[in-house]
């Protein structure tokens, strides 16, 4: 009876239509004993409770089903999970960062990892590899590390996302770090390192070598600060330079302009170019959520040119305000030029809504509509097809403004970080520090090799060699500035702050107090 | 028969103003369908409504000024004197042609009149980077160019229906089970249980996401197609069910009382009538999760990532445009491309959509 009421309450039916349930049955059973009347009513409720527990061992056998799936999957995927563990595990180990020689293992010493790997050592194993270079930079990138795999037998699976600054954080913080990622804001890699998810390359890496093939700014802009005490935290790959100016080669000599040395002269051939009839200056700034970020760039080099190095990198740090005079000067003096009348195309109002690529475009229209165009190297890509770097077009560094700082190089590049500690992953990593790693994408252009050991016989165009040479020769050379800030002011109120003072909407008191509230948060 | 015609009246004036909301919400779907024939050069400088025939200045004809005017001085042209400014805005002549700069620097104005044009170039190869790849030049060291063809869509589309039907298919299928036990059975906690999953409905996925991938880096789910459809089940879910309970809930209790005295088990009860009855129902949530998953952009970046052997179409849209956006045109063609499975499904399923929608709306 207890049954009965259980599994009659559980279908909600009411009193009444239980009752007539009951009746009706035992209408049907009245013939016989008393007894019996319990049983259909029992084999029914057993019946409904083997139907439940038949639906449940679908689900389960459902579920095991999918599960077992996984687990296949799981097996190819990874061979050596236990390798893979945690990040700051080793990355303690850095502290005696003067002695490199006492890390880790000792077959680090006779060859290192690379050496082990063109052994052939790690065939057939997998490096994962996430950064932000899609489409053709993805490409090029593959041809890149192509002879590499095939030496190796390494894989290394590259995996490129539009949206890399946006998820890298979200899969290291939830586990899913890939071995190696690609860093084009180290600012971004510098929150990774604090939390300490960045294994410090000098515990396998022979410092000596680094030293040998890299500058020492690019070692000090790798350096970053950890957990526990100074980390580095990767190793740069690619770089770009940013200072420089762009023109039409062709119409340029034509019309008789000369290269201008010193910005009194530039301003003078802006003038010049006004006087003959064009606005000499193309700008733009629009770039979707990161509109403002060309004007980023002026601002950091004319910063470069009208103050010291020291103090560029105390602004970057946050110690020197956006209010401070110094930087107040620096975004004046763009502001001379960019709101003179006649000087830039289309006029103050169009710099904040002209595409950052589409801007450059009009140099190479017939005739020029405009002349010149300070942009980094990238910007080629957006150049109208078919131009022949030399002939139909060139560049100039953004010249000194004040002798005294001379005409440093602003630069930007990518930083390889390292998320799991494998010795494929090792070797791949030191892969990296050599030009080899590079050569294929530099013979095809739009990047500049960082490291020493690349050949400058590899650049097919004296457009990028100059290029090269001009950051090797540099007064200073200083990484992007708002790549290094964090990014609420980076990535944040810097470029928003440009962009409302560009557009007028703020003058540039209350726009260095906005950027500068980015700090704050 | 006055009010007839009232009716009528007020009725093609219900039309007229549907048509015209129809008609301004298609306008940017058609701008892009005609942005996606047109040439990327064409895209960039001139608006996609330039197909349509308008009336504008069209040149008839050239003057070649000698190559040393002097452009500070009065120009003269055709006998009337311009100033270099009035040359530079476009300029009426006594003819009523309009005189402009074609080439300043080489002393060239057209002569325009007013006359029909319109942008006339069309082409399909935006649809073609889309579908067979693009093509990357690849400058060799010797200075020669070899060309790359990047890979087409066809993995990432299958990828795409690897991962939509089955995250369709899963959370409905439980979102209909659960659904009829929260409407028709009785059990502890019946009501608890569901106002946890109706609350479940407002929780944002993105505050999900750092947590499931933590437990699904343990169980080595990340980057399978197996954790994606979890990941798009469970999302689903709350929605689903809800959606499901309020139709199922609104069947007619006599049914499942006859069925139930006819000794029908639950089971029974849940194919024999529940799924028959709730397939209108069951087809517009389909639709629903459908098109989320198809559309899904997060979801997947975070838990399946953009190796080539599992991306989805959506991200591998998004990186058509190249690393810095300066392939956009081809957007244009990817939408369209990308809108086809969805738009057969919306089709396919439509005459019950319409019906599905009320399933929501009705809950007494």
């Amino acid at each position: 009876m207890n049954s009965i009421r259980r599994w009659g309450r559980d279908i909600r039916f009411p009193e009444t239509i239980r009752m007539r349930l009951t009746a009706g049955t035992r209408g049907l059973e009245t013939e016989r004993p008393q007894h019996h009347f319990i049983i259909p009513i029992k084999g029914l409720s057993r019946l409904i409770r083997q139907k439940k527990f038949v639906i449940g061992l679908i689900l389960v056998m459902a579920f095991s089903m999918l599960l077992a799936a996984c687990g296949g999957k799981k097996d190819n995927t990874e061979a050596s999970p236990s390798a893979s563990s945690p990040a700051p595990a080793s990355s303690p180990a850095a502290s005696p960062s003067d002695s490199p020689s006492a890390s880790p293992s000792a077959s680090a010493a006779d060859g290192g990892p690379l050496a082990d790997a063109y052994a052939g050592k790690f065939k057939g194993t997998k490096v994962t590899m996430a950064g932000p270079f899609v489409d053709v930079d993805q490409v090029k990138f593959e041809e890149a590390i192509k002879d590499f795999e095939t030496k190796t037998g390494i894989d290394i699976a590259y995996e490129g996302s539009k949206e890399f600054e946006a998820t890298i954080s979200v899969r290291v913080n939830g586990g899913n770090a890939p071995d190696i990622a690609d860093f084009p804001q180290p600012g971004l890699l510098a929150s990774l390192v604090k939390a300490g998810k960045v294994i410090d390359v000098t515990t396998f890496m022979d410092k000596a070598k680094l030293e040998k093939n890299y500058n020492k700014s690019w070692l000090d802009m790798a350096t970053m600060d950890g957990p526990n005490g100074k980390v580095m935290a990767g190793v740069w790959n690619r770089s770009s330079v940013k200072s420089l100016v762009w023109y039409n080669k062709k119409e340029f000599d034509a019309a008789g302009y000369k290269v201008p040395q010193t910005w009194d002269e530039l301003l003078a051939l802006t003038e010049q170019i006004a006087k003959d009839g064009d606005p000499a200056w193309s700008i733009g700034i629009e770039s979707g959520a990161a509109t403002g970020w060309p004007a980023t760039d002026w601002i950091e080099d004319i910063m470069l040119r009208t103050t010291t190095p020291e103090n560029y990198d105390k602004w970057v740090k946050g110690e020197l305000p956006f209010t401070d005079p110094i930087v107040k000067n620096a975004v004046q003096k763009m502001a001379d030029l960019w709101f003179k009348d006649g000087a830039v195309y289309g006029g103050r109002k169009s710099i904040v809504t002209t595409a950052f690529g589409d801007a450059p475009k009009v140099l190479f229209d017939n005739p020029p509509k405009a002349w010149l165009h300070r942009q980094a190297g990238f910007i080629t890509s957006f150049f109208p097809e078919g131009l022949k770097a030399g002939e139909d077009y060139d560049w100039f560094p953004l010249p000194s403004i004040d002798p005294q700082y001379g005409t440093p190089a602003l630069v930007s590049g990518d930083i390889y970080a390292m998320f799991n500690d494998r010795p494929e992953v090792r070797a791949v990593m030191e892969f990296f520090t050599t030009g080899e790693s590079i050569k294929t994408w530099v013979q095809s252009g739009g990047v500049i090799a960082p490291m020493n050991d690349a050949d400058p016989s590899w650049y097919t165009t004296d457009v990028e060699r100059r290029m090269a040479e001009f950051i090797q020769k540099a007064s200073a050379l200083r990484f992007d500035g708002s790549d290094l800030m964090p990014g609420a002011v980076g990535a944040g109120t810097f470029w928003k702050g440009m962009t409302d003072f560009v557009s007028g909407t703020v003058d540039l008191d209350k726009a260095m107090e906005e950027i500068q509230a980015g700090w704050k948060k | 028969m006055r009010r007839k015609s009232r009716r009528t009246g007020s009725k093609t004036l219900v039309n007229a103003i549907l048509a015209f909301i129809c008609l301004i919400w298609l306008v940017p779907t058609v701008g892009l369908l005609i942005s996606s024939f047109r040439p990327a050069s064409d895209i960039l400088k001139t608006g996609w409504w330039t197909v349509i025939p308008h009336r504008e200045d069209v040149t008839q004809d050239r003057i070649q000024l000698p190559k040393d005017t002097d452009l500070r001085q009065p120009i003269e042209v055709n006998g009337n004197t311009y100033t270099d400014e009035q040359l530079r805005s476009g300029v009426k002549a006594p003819d009523g042609s309009t005189l402009i700069w074609e080439n300043r620097r080489g002393r060239l104005i057209d002569v325009q009149k007013p006359g029909w044009t319109m942008s006339k170039n069309f082409t399909l190869d935006n649809y073609a980077g889309v579908l067979t790849g693009k093509t990357y030049v690849l400058k060799q060291p010797d200075g020669s160019e070899r060309t790359e063809k990047g890979s087409n869509m066809s993995r990432a589309f299958l990828n795409t229906i690897v991962v939509s039907i089955p995250a369709t298919v899963i959370p409905i299928l439980i979102a209909t089970f659960a659904a009829y036990a929260f409407a028709w059975l009785k059990f502890p906690l019946r009501k608890t249980l569901f106002i946890v999953v109706i609350m479940l409905l407002v929780v944002p996925l993105q505050v999900a996401l750092i947590p499931v991938s933590n437990d699904f880096a343990a169980l080595h789910l990340n980057g399978t197609f197996l954790g994606i459809w979890i990941v798009h089940a469970g999302f689903g879910l709350p929605l689903a069910t809800y959606f499901m309970y309020s139709y199922i809930s609104q069947l007619p209790k006599d049914l499942f009382e006859s069925a139930f005295m006819d000794g029908a088990s639950n089971f029974t009860i849940f194919t024999r009538l529940i799924l028959p009855l709730a397939v209108p129902s069951i087809a517009s949530i389909c639709i629903f999760q459908f098109l989320w998953v198809w559309n899904d952009y997060l979801v997947s970046l975070i838990f399946l990532g953009g190796q080539e052997d599992v991306q989805v179409l959506s991200m591998r849209i998004a990186n058509l445009a190249g690393s810095r956006g300066d392939a956009w045109h081809l957007m244009t063609a990817a939408a369209f491309v990308s809108m086809l499975m969805p738009l057969a499904v919306f089709f396919g399923m439509q005459r019950y959509f319409v019906r599905g929608l009320m399933g929501g709306a009705v809950k007494g």
